[in-house]
């Protein structure tokens, strides 16, 4: 009978075994990675979350980050190029895209991405015991990325959402702010703040983050975008003075990977092929010929080509076979460049492009993409001294864009000529009239900046200008008779779909 | 005739009876208590005086090895008797309890039978004798009944039949015989004078007495009050397929089984009773009592003995926490006590493609393109860039038919050797299976081999042990089968088949794929579909372990403990090597190795205690309490390396690419705890209740919200059991009326962690990227939150009510099972979507919304036995009427290209419900577009015209509307055998009606946008001029924004069919044959399986259900199911089979 009672003992213990250790038994702890509310709480985390700000800029993906579709596709300058790569790109070319083109999705979620990660080193750094100055470095450059990717989004869809903290799901309706009110409570205070924390520049491991001069340049930018032409005036005349920029000697440098971060990098992205994961350059192989195994989209319009000077004498602007690859061309692994490797336009960009040496695997090109860049500074400079009627000191800075230009024959041994500047090559330009010079300067930037994603919009903020406005911005954009694009009817870009659809706040 | 063994815990009640009967027949010694053979001998010690009959019966089994052996109904055990203590002999002891009780008691070998009246017959009544009546009882089939009991009615006196189904009795010429026999209507025979006697009796439908697996314990069939599917395992056996749950197709009603690719070894679907959740709605299974997930592919179809689907919330409510999908409990196979039986079962044969999607030749191709460059250059000024030129016809083309170039006859075959037996306290079984099938797509394959073993031992007469386990080994290659790549698993093969322009050839030079054709601009830049296939090494393998230990203890009569220590684990290993080719190497570039291992270990622990007792003799009632313990953890580690110098299949291995290596690791683990009790009580076979509680803590749940309890109950009547009724309705022979009403939970939703925000990195998710600093460039890691948590999930609950009824007639011969089901799943967990102006952190789960499946459920059979030629006959049908009757947020889902979403989940409609335009024909001419609603600017006759939902004019996205599900309104199965002497025939049909495929491929291959190729229904009924169509828009790829791509009702299809998933002939060769060759019975049969389909439905194979880029989004499952990407199709497959029993 003993022995029987042990047994019945031993087996009600062992049934009950499992209820006596319950809650230990239920608590499994996160293994590997870190719960957030452990994260936040190191000087190595806080750096790594405010890197993880920068990536909305990156190019890793043509289609996350379609910038050059806006940028490009939109305007005048370029066709979508393959229709089988880009074909939201194409409907983009010709504005007969719907709000569920995969472009309006994608690049409001990078931005937006970009501004959450802003958000949360703005939201957690603060209360991280670190080093103080490195802490309001850290703040300042999210201050600064978060203006940057407001820009963009109001660039791109105009009146949009302000988020400036960490949301929980249940505050994620949220209707569009005006444009006016993003740059005057957001964009504007964002800049300011990170200008007077940032460094002027970095060394070693730290180059490529933003700067006081990034800042200023982007500030000079933004009021230039709202024709605050003081105000843009005395941020690009800050950058201008400061001394620490100039022009590199040949405009083919600032595309180049032996010269990242030049003199006249003001605000670079950075890129670098052949690591895992991925951070390369997908434009090298979306804009890239088939024949090395690229898409050959974001094809330059014949227009485009059309727009570079050329001397009585047949010599064009160097910088269009620097931006430009055209029939017969040197290509860059010493092929011939055939038209028919563009299918569309028989032009494909050389921007963003390295040669197979360079980039093996050819989505993930190690170019950077100059977001700004002294010569983008020195025409806002020129250009509000323009508009505040400073016509004499407006063509300095414009001139010295197309000296460089042109002293090209000067620095690249592999111009035919080189050595002299060939007679009558992108001569100065005179101080004649203001609207002259407007003109001037707009045909100038196009040329200058070709291919680095300026030109819609730029038309976009001519269109709004008094003085050009609609109707001389419509006739470019439907330059093939078929867009159809009409400012006000096509600007800006619809919010898309699938973003109307979930945040019911959208109107 | 029903008798227990008192100290045997379950011997199966045949083999007792006859056992016991036919030692009557042959050696039953007449006896009134004082006759017993050693009874004199034997001496037992009485310490108590004043016990109950059961008590003495117990005093006596442990003193002796004498076990009792009665009829529960006819013996009181309660009886209280005056014993005299100490020392008294065996058969003094009898003779006192015989005085006392009045009962008798026989000694057979030893067991002690007792009954309330003497077995003897008095002198008077031999000397009365006749000559005795002799005869063979034998089923309807003529197969001899052994054991068989043979009464003289209205007397006592009783035979049992010998091995042979014979039989003597003393019968007066004009008496009656009963014959009675387990699982067999008696039946009374007239001798009317006769010597010799043939009696067939009917067998009682067997599942009546069935005893079905159910939660924790057995039940036998009749007394289920819940609503389950007690699948016939024989005809899941016919069908010769590698993979059980394949075999379940059409078995059962309400089990809804797709098998969403024809790759060998991908997974099927099985839903019970529709679609219930957001989330996952894979059901539990439960094999041999150990849950898993993780499906049932290690387990061969040979190798399992019973498979019951709890439906219900009252049958599947003892597994609480996991059951809201339903429960397949399996039984395997285990040896019968007696002789060792050997089993050779094996099969092979071929199997080759179905329908295929005719599509345009060369010519008929070059004719679309020209046509489309005329249509496209319409309007545009001469040097417009956007101009096209046709094809010219210097261009030299081939003709390749590239859907047909990626098929192949592939062989399978089947071997499985087993051997089972056993003793009467010990049984096992041991079978082997090995079986390989190749796809029918070029090198896809998979092989797997599997070793089962199990035993079941009674160690005493209060302990038995037993053990199950199951080895698993497989390898598979797995092409792209479904999907464009998106899921990760690469493009279907198929799709790039359709894609690719037949002017194209297969091969540059012998053994030279072509990859890129020299004019990309009018034939596309696809990937060759058979260098695809044949350059892809993506070989899976897995070793699984999975079995269980359990002992069971007899601690009082009717009181059990069990305790059973489960475990399932499992070690995956994937190696993909990404070979680099095509022109210029630009497919995989640069080429990439990686290996994942994903190590699964599952243990799970329930103890139980169970306790059945009869009381009154009507009342019956058995109680289940116990503990479950489950505890997962999986450890996934993944290697990855790139730029490997030389692509030949020795070097491929980790070190040998130039890149460095990339390795990572994470961990997951979950546990769940769990309290169930249940009871079932009875009365008199005729009233029946059931009730379940379960309390479940998982960790999954932040600690304030881990706990929920679940509450199920039933009801049954079994009004055949009023007499009133039979007298009424004779032709009724069982009616039985059910109702259930319970709760179910879930806490199946991907993630271990959800109530935490995790900090996720490049390498761990796919919303966190690394960035780039420094001179020189250096990579520098970036984190940011990547799933979002939400402290207060927790369970999903599944409401769950049925009624239902079983009802037979013409004695069994035609039953019906009928019920109706209303599942309301509340609590639904959420992830609901974000806007992106949050970033794109994953959403967390939150409670909201709930789902609704309602529908009924037939399920008919009809059995004819009584000829020669005997047929039986199964159909089962079910409806599902999903709903979604509330949630936060509309889902979209069913993502057809970036960012266009071709399903929308939102209240008042199924989940997943197709959502988009309204295809309304073909613009005719300029006055048709003028006089329908405005489409946008552009659109010219020949465009797709779409329909003005909403009467507003124009066509927006106000106009999209719901256009149907991909859950089918019902799905049917029916199965037909007939056999004739040596012949059978086994036919079998599945389908469902009612529910739709969003075709996508079709958005490419009819949707002209790009130089890839078409179906030949554009080229025959493309518009190309007023009246030419009024359903296929004219070949524009400028058209394409109208025509394409918005999801719209024009490339929505109706995929009800009807399939013949599987006929089969056998014959069994002729006993004289087998017994010469000395082997017990051989079967040879031949087999056809998916011969024919019947569908609308214009892709390759109406049962894709899931494709394998719902991996990539959000809601993984049902949310986005029905979008065939271009799908590998099932095979249908001829195949020769022998069954072999030594």
């Amino acid at each position: 009978m003993k022995k029987r009672t042990l047994l019945y003992g031993f087996l009600i213990a062992s049934f009950c075994f499992a209820g006596i250790s319950c809650t230990k038994f239920l608590n499994k702890d996160i293994q590997g990675v870190y719960p957030a509310d452990q994260f936040y709480t190191t000087s190595a985390n806080a750096v790594q979350a405010t890197n993880e700000a920068y990536a909305a800029l990156t190019f890793t993906s043509a289609t996350t980050n379609p910038l050059w579709v806006f940028g490009d596709v939109a305007s005048d300058d370029a066709a979508s190029g393959n229709p089988a790569a880009s074909q939201d790109a194409a409907t983009i070319d010709n504005f007969s895209f719907s709000t569920t083109n995969s472009h309006l999705s994608n690049e409001w979620g990078n931005f937006y991405e970009g501004i959450t990660n802003c958000n949360l080193v703005l939201a957690n750094v603060p209360t991280i015991q670190m080093d103080t100055a490195l802490r309001s470095r850290l703040l300042g450059e999210a201050r600064f990325l978060r203006a940057w990717y407001y820009f963009m989004l109001v660039n791109i869809y105009q009146n949009v959402p302000i988020v400036l903290t960490p949301l929980t799901p249940a505050q994620m309706q949220i209707t569009q702010s005006p444009a006016k009110v993003i740059y005057e409570t957001v964009i504007e205070p964002d800049l300011l703040a990170a200008l007077n924390v940032l460094p002027a520049s970095y060394t070693g491991a730290d180059i490529g983050r933003a700067t006081s001069g990034a800042a200023a340049a982007l500030l000079a930018k933004v009021y230039l975008y709202q024709e605050k032409w003081d105000s843009s005036l005395t941020w690009s005349n800050l950058v201008v003075n400061s001394g620490k920029y100039s022009l590199m000697p040949l405009y083919s440098q600032d595309f180049d990977v032996a010269h990242k971060n030049n003199i006249e990098s003001i605000f670079e992205v950075q890129m670098l092929g052949g690591q895992d994961p991925n951070v390369g350059n997908a434009l090298n192989q979306w804009f890239g010929p088939q024949v090395v195994g690229g898409y050959y989209c974001d094809a330059p319009d014949s227009n485009f080509v059309a727009e570079f000077e050329v001397t009585d004498s047949a010599v064009a602007d160097p910088r269009l076979n620097y931006t430009v690859a055209a029939d017969s061309t040197l290509w860059n692994n010493g092929e011939i460049y055939l038209s028919s490797w563009s299918p569309q336009t028989g032009y494909l960009t050389r921007k963003y492009q390295q040669p197979l040496s360079q980039a093996p695997i050819i989505g993930q090109g190690s170019c950077d993409y100059l977001a700004i860049r002294y010569a983008d500074v020195l025409l806002f400079n020129a250009e509000a001294l323009n508009e505040t009627g400073q016509l004499a000191a407006s063509v300095i800075p414009l001139n010295v864009v197309r000296a460089r230009a042109r002293n090209s024959y000067l620095y690249d041994s592999t111009l035919a000529g080189f050595g002299a500047v060939p007679a009558g090559l992108l001569p100065p330009v005179p101080a004649v009239s203001q609207n002259q010079v407007r003109l001037a300067i707009i045909h100038e930037r196009r040329v200058e900046l070709g291919f680095e994603f300026h030109r819609y919009f730029d038309l976009m903020r001519y269109a709004a200008n008094s003085n050009l406005g609609p109707s001389y911005v419509n006739p470019l954009i439907n330059r093939d008779g078929v867009t159809g694009f009409s400012y006000a009817v096509d600007y800006p870009f619809p919010i898309p779909q699938s973003e109307m659809d979930i945040d019911k706040a959208l109107k | 005739m029903c008798i227990f063994h008192s100290g045997a815990l379950k011997r199966p009640l045949t083999i007792a009876c006859a056992l016991l009967c036919t030692a009557i027949l042959t050696t039953a010694v007449r006896a009134n208590g004082d006759i017993l053979p050693h009874a004199g001998k034997q001496h037992i010690t009485v310490k108590t005086a004043n016990i109950s009959l059961q008590q003495a019966f117990q005093l006596i089994e442990k003193q002796t090895r004498l076990q009792f052996a009665y009829d529960e109904y006819e013996i009181d055990l309660s009886r209280k008797l005056v014993l005299k203590s100490g020392h008294v002999s065996l058969g003094e002891l009898l003779d006192t309890i015989s005085i006392q009780t009045g009962y008798k008691f026989t000694q057979v070998k030893n067991t002690i039978l007792v009954s309330s009246v003497a077995l003897a017959l008095s002198n008077a009544e031999k000397a009365q004798f006749p000559p005795p009546v002799r005869g063979v009882i034998t089923d309807s089939s003529g197969r001899p009944l052994p054991g068989a009991t043979v009464l003289i009615k209205g007397t006592k006196i009783s035979v049992q039949t010998d091995v042979a189904g014979r039989f003597a009795i003393n019968a007066q010429p004009d008496a009656i015989l009963v014959v009675s026999y387990v699982g067999y209507r008696t039946l009374e025979v007239a001798v009317k004078g006769q010597q010799e006697l043939i009696v067939a009796i009917q067998e009682i439908r067997e599942d009546l007495n069935q005893v079905v697996v159910m939660g924790y314990q057995t039940q036998r069939r009749s007394a289920i009050a819940g609503a389950v599917s007690v699948v016939n395992v024989d005809d899941v056996a016919r069908i010769p397929v590698g993979f059980a749950d394949q075999a379940l197709q059409g078995q059962a009603s309400g089990v809804r089984i797709t098998q969403s690719t024809g790759q060998p070894g991908d997974g099927l679907a099985l839903r019970i009773r529709g679609v219930g959740s957001v989330n996952n709605n894979d059901p539990l299974y439960i094999i041999d009592g150990v849950p898993t997930t993780d499906g049932i592919n290690f387990l061969p179809a040979d190798d399992i003995a019973t498979i019951t689907v709890l439906k219900d919330a009252a049958s599947a409510a003892i597994y609480g926490a996991r059951s809201s999908n339903g429960v397949v409990v399996i039984t395997t196979k285990n040896g019968k006590s007696g002789k060792t039986s050997i089993l050779y079962s094996v099969y092979a044969g071929v199997q080759t493609h179905g329908y295929l999607t005719p599509m345009a030749n060369a010519a008929e191709f070059k004719t679309l393109y020209n046509e489309m460059v005329v249509n496209d250059n319409a309007g545009l000024a001469p040097g417009n860039p956007l101009i096209k030129i046709p094809i010219p016809d210097s261009i030299p083309m081939a003709n390749t038919n590239w859907i047909g170039s990626i098929f192949r006859t592939a062989p399978e075959q089947d071997h499985e050797l087993s051997v089972s037996g056993g003793s009467e306290k010990t049984q096992y079984s041991v079978s082997g299976n090995y079986f390989n099938q190749d796809g029918i797509i070029l090198n896809s394959w998979y092989k797997r081999y599997t070793l089962h073993t199990k035993l079941v031992s009674e160690i005493t007469d209060h302990l038995r042990i037993g053990t199950n386990l199951n080895f698993s080994y497989y390898s598979k290659n797995s092409i792209g089968s479904s999907g464009d790549g998106y899921g990760g698993n690469g493009g279907s093969v198929i799709r790039y088949a359709l894609f690719r322009d037949p002017a194209i050839p297969i091969y540059n030079a012998p053994g030279v794929y072509t990859d890129l054709p020299t004019y990309p601009g009018f034939f596309g830049d696809g990937y060759n579909p058979v260098g695809l296939a044949n350059n892809t090494n993506n070989v899976e393998k897995q070793f699984r372990g999975f079995g269980d230990v359990f002992a069971e203890y007899k601690l009082l009569p009717g009181l059990i403990f069990k305790s059973d220590f489960g475990g399932d684990v499992f070690l995956t290993q994937d190696k993909t090597f990404f070979l680099n080719w095509g022109t210029n190497g630009r497919i995989n570039d640069p080429n990439t190795l990686t290996e994942t291992q994903t190590t699964s270990e599952n243990m799970i622990w329930n103890n139980t205690f169970r306790y059945n007792t009869t009381f009154n003799k009507k009342n019956n009632l058995n109680f289940l309490i116990g503990t479950e313990a489950v505890t997962n953890t999986t450890l996934y580690t993944s290697e990855t390396q790139q730029n490997f110098p030389t692509q030949i299949p020795s070097l491929e291995f980790l070190g040998n690419g130039i890149s460095m290596p990339i390795t990572t690791e994470s961990e997951q683990q979950w546990a769940l705890l769990s309290f169930l009790a249940n009871a079932n009580y009875s009365y008199d076979n005729e009233f029946f209740v059931t009730g379940s509680a379960r309390r479940d803590g998982s960790s999954r749940f932040g600690p304030s919200n881990r706990w929920g309890n679940f509450f199920s109950g039933a009801v049954a009547w079994n009004i055949t059991n009023e007499p009133w009724f039979i007298e009424k309705f004779p032709i009724v022979s069982r009616l039985k009326l059910r109702a259930s009403y319970g709760q179910l939970g879930n806490q199946n939703i991907g993630g271990d962690y959800p109530w935490a925000s995790i900090v996720g990195t490049s390498i761990t998710s796919s919303n966190v990227k690394n960035y780039v600093f420094g001179s020189p460039s250096l990579v520098v890691q970036g984190n940011t939150i990547s799933t979002l948590g939400n402290a207060n999930v927790k369970w999903e609950t599944s409401t769950q009510s049925d009624v239902g009824m079983d009802l037979a007639i013409l004695r069994d011969k035609l039953s019906l099972t009928v019920d109706y089901f209303d599942k309301v799943n509340s609590n639904m967990l959420v992830a609901v979507p974000l806007p992106m102006i949050g970033g794109t952190a994953s959403a967390p789960f939150v409670n909201d919304g709930s789902v609704q499946n309602k529908g009924f459920e037939f399920d008919l059979q009809y059995k004819n036995a009584d000829h020669r030629l005997k047929y039986s006959f199964g159909a089962n049908l079910a409806t599902i009427q999903n709903k979604v009757l509330s949630i936060p947020v509309p889902i979209q889902g069913g993502r057809i290209d970036n960012g266009v979403y071709a399903t929308l989940t939102t209240a008042g409609h199924p989940i997943g419900s197709f959502y988009g335009y309204q295809m309304n024909g073909i613009f005719q001419n300029a006055n048709d577009i003028f006089t329908s609603a405005y489409q946008g600017p552009g659109v010219r006759p020949g465009d797709v015209k779409y329909k003005d939902i909403n009467g507003d004019g124009k066509i927006d996205a106000n106009d999209r509307t719901f256009l149907g599900s991909a859950i089918p309104k019902f799905t049917y199965g029916a199965t037909s055998t007939l056999s004739y002497q040596n012949f059978d025939l086994f036919v079998l049909f599945q389908g469902g009606y009612g529910n739709k495929i969003y075709l996508q491929v079709n958005q490419d291959i009819e949707g002209f946008y790009r130089p890839f190729n078409l179906t030949k229904r554009v080229y025959d009924t493309r518009w190309h001029g007023e009246g030419t169509s009024n359903t296929m828009p004219l070949v524009s790829w400028l058209d394409q924004p109208n025509n394409i791509k918005e999801p719209s009702s024009r490339f929505l299809e109706d995929a009800s069919y009807c399939r013949l998933k599987n006929v089969q002939l056998g014959y069994t060769l002729p006993k004289q044959l087998t017994n010469r060759l000395h082997i017990k019975a051989l079967r040879l049969y031949m087999t056809g399986t998916n011969l024919v389909t019947i569908t609308k439905y214009t892709g390759l194979d109406p049962e894709m259900y899931i494709s394998n880029n719902v991996k990539a989004e959000q809601y993984q499952s049902d949310v986005a199911a029905g979008i065939d990407w271009g799908t590998y199709p099932a095979a249908r497959s001829y195949i020769l089979g022998a069954n072999l029993n030594f």
